[in-house]
């Protein structure tokens, strides 16, 4: 009975402990001069100790149950993707990594691979016509110039 | 008639070619991101936000911009939720109520219509409201010290709690992991790092536009991502056309919505669907003495809500210009970019920054026109974007918003914190935690803090300085029944 609520108690958790680091962390802000009389660690502790007590009390009355996904793969691929490009795409140029991303998204939205390819294909250099020529935002360029 | 005059001088930064443009360009875009559903105003002006940043826009043409997309989105949510019973914005949830029943009907026309004039109304009404009331707000807060501000805002962050539909101890919790995210960096006061887990990158704090598009663009699609979509779009129908009887039987109904939209909207904290609700439910008590369908297919049933919805938009609208408070997540984007600009709303707005506050008031009225225009005859086009499929759209999605990243921050951490916060937005609506506190507090967290620091310098450490004047007093008392009410709500049910 008490596993359904369970992700409420474990945010509840997760909020204490993070009041707490935060408090904590606080309290090593000490400065030899400040204009106030309350400096730099004050108000940070003040917060992160309403967000604990907020955490404290979803521990004891926790009301969510976590809803399953109905589909957890497509989602990971997706953050691995996102992930990966944030390191790709000063390495490789924006439209090779663009272009890589939008085939791991549009299939993890069920298309099939031949739809995939074609629409990494169209998006990437259009926001690179879009973005780097129309508007004059540079995107990097990888080895290949583009 | 000072209003007028500034007005006029409104118009003239409105009416510029660059500016009419785009507003036009935000009514369009405002319009198709209403239409499409997981696309919300808070989105696409997060996705916008570097770019009018880095294409050096002036803050009144990106203001002018992105308020477009944020009203306009309120008229395209309405073309959703009646062809597809599903809202494409939250706060059209209501209009599917009458209105799908109305296109099963074969009178999706007319619902649209109807709803199309609705908004209008409701927004252009709430607009003049604005252009009379915004400087007189103003006015009473320019007399407030920064104690009294302490308390204004602890108010409003409080409130988000009390009104909100779930569980107000995660929307406050919310709030405070906001106000935390918004300390990070080096503190401008003393020089001293905080809470930047010893990351150089972080030094200069979290950048708004990371934040805002992880947790809404990129959290957003994750979460679309774990369903599989299956819905059937009604077609826009041949039946009977809206009667002119039929119209002149709403006008009441749009009358009362505009009222409590706008006054639900300049109350920090509700939001436009806590007005479309309230507006639907007083309709259906007056009709319910007479002779009505609603539930089955009312007009007023579509009307209503509608018209409350986007005179809320503009009543948020109002807080933030006049006291830098913003009234709703995405009014807190709005005040975010403009904060980007280093010109921070408030009581001095208006006497400093003519051009931005009113340029933006005249734009308004500019901008419902044209979106009447592209609302009533065009809505056809919109539909079509129902038909785009999902693997064409999110991709797209992604990639600007991973590309809008790139161009405000140039570093792959920033991609990486981006992508983080995304799964967090998702982990968080999983949960049920409210993302719109975590924005509000973001934005107005250090403010909060200098305003604090500020009253205990002045008090030298006083605390009860901060209870010290009439106006914060009574902003303590409202504050102490925004964090009552939930608990008095639980305890009745």
């Amino acid at each position: 009975m008490a596993a359904p609520l369970l992700a409420d108690r474990a945010l509840g958790a997760v909020l204490v402990l993070a009041g707490a680091g935060v408090g904590w962390h606080a309290q090593s802000l000490e400065v030899a001069f400040a204009a106030d009389p309350i400096g730099p660690k004050a108000f940070p502790t003040l917060v992160a100790l309403a967000m604990a007590v907020c955490g404290a009390v979803l521990m004891v009355a926790p009301a969510t149950r976590w809803e399953k996904a109905e589909r957890v793969l497509p989602g990971i691929a997706a953050t691995v993707a996102m992930f990966v490009y944030g390191l790709a795409l000063p390495e490789i140029g924006f439209i090779p990594a663009t272009f890589a991303l939008c085939v791991v998204i549009a299939l993890a939205f069920g298309a099939t691979p031949l739809r995939a390819a074609a629409s990494g294909a169209v998006t990437a250099p259009a926001l690179w016509l879009l973005l780097d020529r129309l508007l004059d935002l540079p995107l990097p360029r990888g080895p290949l110039g583009i | 008639m000072d209003a007028i005059a500034a007005l006029m001088g409104g118009f003239a930064v409105a009416l510029t070619p660059t500016n009419l443009a785009l507003a036009l360009a935000g009514c369009l875009i405002g319009t198709a991101i209403g239409v499409l559903p997981g696309i919300g105003p808070m989105n696409a002006i997060a996705l916008l936000l570097p770019f009018c940043f880095a294409l050096k826009l002036p803050p009144e043409s990106a203001l002018i911009l992105l308020a477009a997309v944020y009203y306009g989105s309120g008229y395209g949510g309405r073309i959703t939720a009646i062809l597809l019973n599903m809202p494409g914005e939250p706060s059209a949830a209501i209009t599917t109520l009458d209105g799908h029943p109305l296109a099963k009907q074969g009178r999706a026309a007319a619902a649209l219509m109807v709803t199309g004039i609705g908004s209008f109304v409701g927004a252009t009404l709430s607009v003049v409201m604005m252009t009379f009331l915004a400087v007189p707000l103003a006015r009473v807060a320019v007399g407030f010290s920064p104690a009294d501000y302490v308390a204004l805002i602890v108010f409003a962050l409080s409130l988000l709690g009390a009104v909100a539909p779930g569980n107000a101890v995660k929307a406050w919790a919310a709030g405070c992991f906001g106000i935390l995210l918004a300390l990070v960096g080096v503190d401008s006061g003393t020089g001293i790092e905080r809470l930047t887990m010893g990351s150089m990158e972080m030094l200069g704090g979290i950048d708004f536009t990371v934040l805002a598009i992880g947790l809404f663009a990129i959290g957003e699609v994750l979460l679309l991502l774990e369903t599989r979509m299956r819905v059937a779009a009604a077609a826009l129908g041949h039946g009977e056309r809206l009667t002119l009887a039929e119209l002149a039987r709403c006008i009441p109904a749009m009358m009362r919505a505009t009222g409590i939209g706008f006054a639900i909207g300049v109350l920090p904290g509700a939001g436009a669907s806590v007005a479309a609700a309230l507006s639907y439910s007083t309709e259906r008590h007056i009709a319910e003495r007479g002779e009505h369908r609603f539930g089955k297919g009312d007009m007023r049933g579509v009307a209503s809500p509608e018209t409350a919805d986007n005179a809320a938009q503009i009543g948020n609208l109002v807080p933030m210009l006049s006291l830098g408070i913003p009234g709703s997540g995405t009014t807190a984007v709005l005040l975010g970019a403009l904060l980007m600009y280093s010109i921070t709303p408030g009581p001095l707005l208006f006497a400093q920054r003519p051009e931005v506050a009113w340029g933006l008031i005249a734009s308004m009225y500019i901008g419902n026109v044209m979106l009447l225009v592209l609302n009533i005859p065009l809505v056809g086009l919109f539909t079509r974007l129902l038909a785009v499929p999902a693997w064409v759209l999110y991709p797209g999605v992604i990639a600007l918003s991973l590309a809008g990243v790139w161009a405000v921050a140039n570093s792959p951490f920033d991609l990486m914190l981006a992508v983080g916060f995304g799964v967090l937005g998702y982990a968080l609506r999983k949960l049920d935690v409210p993302l719109v506190p975590i924005i509000l507090g973001f934005v107005l967290g250090r403010l909060l803090e200098d305003n604090f620091r500020r009253a205990m310098a002045l008090s030298d450490g006083d605390v009860a300085a901060l209870f010290a004047s009439i106006p914060s007093l009574l902003l303590w008392a409202c504050t102490a029944a925004a964090l009552a009410w939930p608990m008095l709500r639980r305890l009745r049910a």
